[in-house]
């Protein structure tokens, strides 16, 4: 053994007041080192001794959390919160390696070109697919039992949501950090990246989580069309500063309707079984 | 004997998805114990059930359960908090082991104490036998075994209203057995409603038995009182009885008719599944026992 548990971690587990994650160090080195549990021993009482043993016990059989809940562990973020995210499916490694292929192929396209308009209309495209695919039954294998959960499905898709924006975020922020060349202007994603997730989000209460997303993509796409065919060598009105602002009133109004309807994902009112094989 | 105090009951209950009406006018009612609840594929089941699982609300009428009203929040929550649910296909995350989904559904179900949630998780499993594999991966569980990890995940909180879609569907005889074992133990002191089509389950479980059809309810009493619609309406004979409503040739070379029998037929002993199959015949509107 390199280490041993600390006098004060020791005399914190005994009382069972030692916090995740150094209880779990604690737990994995005690079933490993005697020396350890024979200070354990000497420093407590017998009957703390025996509750300390069941627990040890009970964390033998306890689930080890993986790299991605170890990190969202040491960030602050409480267990069960963390546990309910590692369920999410775009958080998983393989989409979050197939986001950042599809953002360095981005890059690299636009460093060649020399323009950043595919950079710019893709980024707030990714939170917005992120955020669709992180609810639903179509990517959400629990999603029948999460829907009768005491947990409030709004605050489930909140959790959700904000893990996955700022995962989105992240990814974006670090290609804009590869277009240096471009300064402040490679930004201009930020606020139509969330003004459409808004939107999108905000429009799922009535139309679900697959047409409301796709209809708020679409209209992206067809702005972007526009803008493009009219900016005449100009910069396409939504990345100017007018077009920022109406991106960031729009994110404002869409949230302030997300949260009027939050009840709708609580009900099943939100459209998710409309397209399922009832009855 | 005393009646058993109604736990739920549905008045009017109507849902459309499209053009279909999944529900028409559905009223029922519930008591501790286990309640079967029979059907045709397409009739309704799983939309009565999702809506008594507070998934989907409905389009017309309402019910209570242990005394929540789910059209309010605050009855809906009050009720979910007593509420297990088996869907009909329940989904798992492939990549987690049994102790990590019933430990995530036990998060859902609001238990956020480590400890606490931990040492459920170990009782539930436990529950349905299942201590010996809990670290297992789902994907390497049969599917005997993933049925009851679904069941297991239902049951923490020791919920008293336990709503389980088809769950011995795909069953070998065995594990449809042992699943039976553990349904019949889950309706000790519990509101069950086990949605099957399959007579023997409710044969063998069952104290009561709703029949859907069509989105309606075409009977509603106790198994013996089905099996009893069928009294002097099943015989025997040699070759299929055209008259018969259902016939089929039986292990000894005999064919069982159900239906309305011809002068002097050879009567046999109804079965659940005589009582059923008339029961479907019948007309369109409701019945009780």
């Amino acid at each position: 053994m390199t280490w041993h548990v600390a006098e004060e971690d020791l005399r914190a587990y005994a009382r069972g007041e030692l916090a995740p994650p150094s209880l779990w160090s604690a737990d994995t080195h005690l079933t490993a080192c005697a020396q350890c549990r024979a200070r354990l021993a000497g420093a407590t009482e017998p009957a703390v001794l025996d509750a300390g043993w069941e627990r040890l016990d009970a964390e033998l059989d306890a689930p080890r959390p993986g790299p991605f809940e170890r990190v969202l562990l040491r960030l602050g973020v409480a267990d069960h919160t963390a546990r309910l995210l590692t369920a999410t499916p775009v958080l998983r490694r393989s989409w979050l390696l197939a986001v950042l292929s599809l953002l360095m192929m981005t890059v690299l396209v636009v460093r060649v070109a020399d323009t950043p308009g595919l950079f710019l209309a893709l980024a707030p495209l990714l939170p917005l697919a992120g955020v669709a695919l992180s609810f639903g039954p179509s990517l959400d294998p629990t999603f029948e039992m999460a829907v009768v959960a005491p947990l409030h499905g709004f605050r489930l898709l909140m959790i959700r949501t904000v893990a996955v924006l700022t995962t989105g975020l992240v990814c974006n922020g670090l290609a804009t950090l590869a277009l240096p060349g471009y300064g402040l202007s490679a930004l201009a994603w930020l606020l139509p990246a969330l003004a459409l997730t808004a939107t999108g989000l905000a429009l799922s209460a009535r139309l679900g989580p697959v047409l409301a997303p796709a209809l708020v993509g679409g209209g992206w796409l067809a702005l972007l069309l526009v803008a493009t065919t009219r900016a005449d060598g100009h910069t396409p009105v939504p990345f100017t500063a007018a077009g920022q602002s109406a991106a960031a009133g729009l994110a404002a109004l869409a949230t302030v309707l997300l949260v009027q309807s939050r009840d709708r994902f609580d009900t099943g009112r939100a459209g998710h079984f409309a397209g399922g094989d009832l009855p | 004997m005393t009646p058993a105090p109604t736990t739920l009951t549905a008045s009017g209950l109507t849902l459309r998805y499209g053009g279909t009406r999944a529900l028409d006018d559905v009223s029922l009612s519930l008591t501790r114990g286990v309640t079967g609840l029979l059907g045709p594929n397409g009739a309704g089941k799983t939309t009565l059930l999702r809506v008594l699982a507070t998934a989907v609300p409905p389009d017309g009428g309402g019910f209570r359960a242990l005394g929540h009203d789910p059209r309010t929040s605050a009855g809906r929550l009050a009720l979910r908090r007593e509420l297990g649910y088996l869907p009909q296909t329940p989904g798992f995350h492939p990549d987690f082991t049994a102790f990590e989904f019933v430990d995530y559904v036990a998060i859902l179900k609001e238990l956020t104490d480590r400890g606490a949630r931990h040492r459920e998780v170990r009782r539930v499993l436990e529950a349905v036998d299942l201590s010996e594999v809990r670290g297992k991966r789902i994907k390497r569980l049969s599917g005997g075994m993933r049925q009851r990890v679904a069941l297991a995940a239902a049951l923490v909180g020791d919920p008293g209203f336990l709503v389980l879609d088809e769950p011995t569907v795909g069953l070998d005889p065995e594990q449809r057995m042992r699943f039976r074992e553990l349904v019949a133990e889950a309706g000790e002191g519990r509101t069950v409603l086990l949605s099957t089509h399959q007579t023997e389950d409710v044969a063998m479980l069952c104290h009561r038995v709703v029949v859907l059809a069509h989105g309606r309810v075409r009977f509603e009493g106790t198994p013996a009182e089905l099996t009893a619609r069928a009294a002097g309406r099943v015989w025997s004979s040699a070759r299929r009885d055209p008259a018969a409503r259902a016939g089929w040739r039986t292990g000894t070379g005999t064919f069982r008719n159900v239906g309305d029998p011809p002068e002097g037929a050879d009567l046999l002993e109804p079965t659940l599944e005589d009582g059923y199959l008339l029961t479907l015949d019948g007309d369109s509107a409701a019945v009780t026992a």
